[in-house]
């Protein structure tokens, strides 16, 4: 087990006293809080967050104390979690931990800027939303990430039983020629939501 | 890069799991289609389209296509495609199952001449028009019986008849099916064609497999613990592994291996379909394709390989023997659409997810579209997946994640 000197993980004021909190309504005085990425993707980055027993701690975990409890997380997620801060938020529908982690912010919240975007930009705005168009259908730039362009389908492509088809035999295709520092395309569209695909699947 | 040409219906629930086998293998794809890619003139070779009608004009698009993008390569993912798919790969000297092979498979009465002119066991049957009188029929029939049209698949049409009345009852629903839109004048010469065969009783199972040069290779049997005794005959639950004895498993895989190759299936991959009551297992179908919907997606195998991955290594000459179904249970369920109506809303997705066992919940109907119920429609709701240490807890996840599941349908 590891001890940091630096905690690698911040806690606003208000996540530290839910956790002081949740600690004193426990008998057990010998509770730690794991912190555990359990989805790396920043199409849909997921975090775990829960008090375990002292026994439950790993020899290779990276250890601090520096909220005023400690903080359990295994090597890997700590890596990911470098410079994150976690904060308790509380609305009307809900309420929990939210981690803010700039090593792994969520597709489409960073802003769009930069040749790479703008040259992405102008293969779709020329080519495919005028051919996708004729189903009824647009694709929309949402980031370009290390290589990586996300894009959503809306329209009749959203749903559609085509759109895997389209996008990899059509999108990817002329991307990567207009583009060639393109390694890739991920589609970020919820599919399940569209409500007039061009073509839906059948038996 | 070999390149291999994947055949879709324009309505095919496959596509996606058959692209993302192809890129994780590094083989080049052209998707062949009944519809033109609205991108097609962006990217020259990665897409062809080619009609179901006339199996011989499209067998020559794919030919003219292959002088310039050379094919390793043709796999149909839809039972529709597989004719065309055995004519071009014939035509191309590529791997397939023969031409013949697939007309037998496909057409439900060749498939029972074929099989008991070779004295495998089969139940009666026998072959009407639609243009019969379906009284002077029943007289002729014995009950309980099956209708089976021709020219559908998966279940569409088929209806059960325990008397004469029945009988006439259900022939007049299926000419109204076989009168509809979307499936009048499909199938060519069987379009008014009904097979009239016994109803089987016993518990349905269906085996995935591939034949590789004349060798079935088993891949999974999976059951379908619900009953299915008719009137309609939906497919819901699948899990695998089987739970049946390894006696009855052994019998049920030599049993396929026999039908597979009295039709002469002897390259690719194929879909059966039997009933098991007590020791007597009796053949509903074989399909020259793999299983359909979004199913596959329960089969893993080791090393790590989805089944359309299986598919194309074998179209592709490489090699398949070695692959295992990964181990525990898995299962799907194929949602039921429970009436007639427009889809409104649908309830307690979260809820169902949060069931132990269960992996994955896709509806893949649009709110807004008109719902239609077996054995009329052709669609599912969606498909709820699952994955437990026993088909057990398999089937007990997806029974109770679909009790949790509230579709809100309005009245047509």
């Amino acid at each position: 087990m590891s001890n940091t000197t630096k905690a690698p993980v911040e806690f606003t004021e208000l996540a530290k006293e839910t956790v002081l909190g949740f600690l004193e309504r426990t008998d057990d005085t010998g509770l730690a809080l794991r912190i555990h990425v359990a989805s790396p993707s920043p199409l849909d980055p997921r975090y775990d967050i829960t008090l375990i027993e002292h026994d439950e701690k790993c020899e290779e975990d990276v250890v601090f104390d520096d909220p005023g409890f400690e903080v359990v997380m295994d090597p890997e997620s700590a890596k990911i979690l470098d410079g994150a801060r976690v904060d308790w938020v509380e609305t009307l529908m809900e309420s929990g931990f939210k981690v803010e982690n700039p090593n792994l912010a969520p597709i489409g919240s960073k802003p769009m800027e930069g040749p790479l975007a703008d040259r992405v930009q102008e293969v779709i705005d020329q080519y495919v939303n005028p051919g996708v168009a004729q189903h009824g259908g647009h694709v929309t730039l949402v980031e370009v990430r290390d290589d990586i362009v996300y894009l959503h389908m809306g329209g009749g492509c959203q749903g559609c039983g085509m759109a895997s088809v389209t996008l990899s035999q059509g999108i990817e295709r002329i991307l990567k020629e207009q583009v060639p520092e393109i390694a890739g395309i991920e589609d970020v569209t919820n599919h399940s939501a569209g409500d007039s695909p061009y073509f839906t699947a059948e038996k | 890069m070999p390149r291999v040409l994947l055949l879709f219906a324009r309505t095919s629930y496959r596509a996606e799991a058959f692209l993302v086998a192809a890129r994780r293998l590094g083989v080049d794809v052209t998707v062949g289609s009944n519809h033109r890619q609205v991108l097609a003139d962006l990217a020259p070779g990665s897409t062809l389209s080619v009609g179901l009608g006339g199996v011989d004009r499209s067998t020559a698009t794919i030919v003219r296509f292959a002088s310039e993008y050379r094919l390793a390569a043709i796999v149909a993912a839809e039972d529709d495609f597989t004719p065309l798919a055995a004519a071009a790969s014939e035509a191309l000297g590529l791997t397939h199952h023969p031409r013949d092979a697939v007309r037998y498979a496909r057409d439900k009465a060749l498939m029972r001449k074929r099989l008991s002119g070779a004295a495998v066991s089969s139940p009666w049957f026998h072959v009407a028009s639609l243009h019969d009188d379906p009284g002077a029929v029943a007289s002729r029939t014995g009950f309980p019986c099956v209708l089976k049209p021709l020219s559908l698949s998966a279940s569409r049409g088929v209806i059960r008849a325990d008397t004469p009345e029945e009988f006439v009852n259900a022939w007049h629903r299926i000419r109204g099916i076989l009168e509809a839109k979307d499936t009048a004048g499909r199938g060519g010469g069987s379009a008014t064609k009904l097979l009239i065969e016994a109803y089987l009783p016993g518990r349905e199972v269906a085996v995935e497999g591939i034949v590789v040069a004349g060798e079935l290779l088993i891949l999974a049997i999976l059951d379908k613990p619900e009953p299915m005794e008719g009137p309609f005959f939906e497919e819901t639950i699948l899990v695998t592994p089987s739970r049946f004895p390894d006696r009855i498993q052994d019998d049920i895989v030599s049993f396929v291996r026999q039908c597979a190759a009295h039709l002469g299936l002897s390259d690719g991959p194929i879909h059966a379909e039997l009933r098991v009551d007590a020791d007597q297992i009796s053949l509903l179908e074989i399909a020259p394709r793999s299983i359909g919907g979004r199913c596959s997606a329960i089969l893993r195998f080791d090393p790590e390989a989805a089944l359309e991955e299986l598919i194309l290594r074998h179209a592709l000459g490489m090699p398949v023997r070695g692959f295992v179904q990964e181990t525990g249970a898995a299962g799907v369920m194929m949602l039921p659409i429970p009436r007639s109506g427009v889809l409104r809303q649908v309830r307690g997705l979260e809820a169902a997810l949060e069931v132990p066992g269960i992996e994955g919940l896709e509806i893949t109907i649009p709110l807004g579209q008109t719902l239609v119920p077996l054995p009329e429609g052709n669609r599912y709701l969606g498909f709820l997946f699952a994955k437990a240490e026993t088909p057990g807890q398999v089937e007990t996840a997806l029974r109770v994640a679909h009790a949790r599941i509230e579709v809100d349908i309005e009245p047509p």
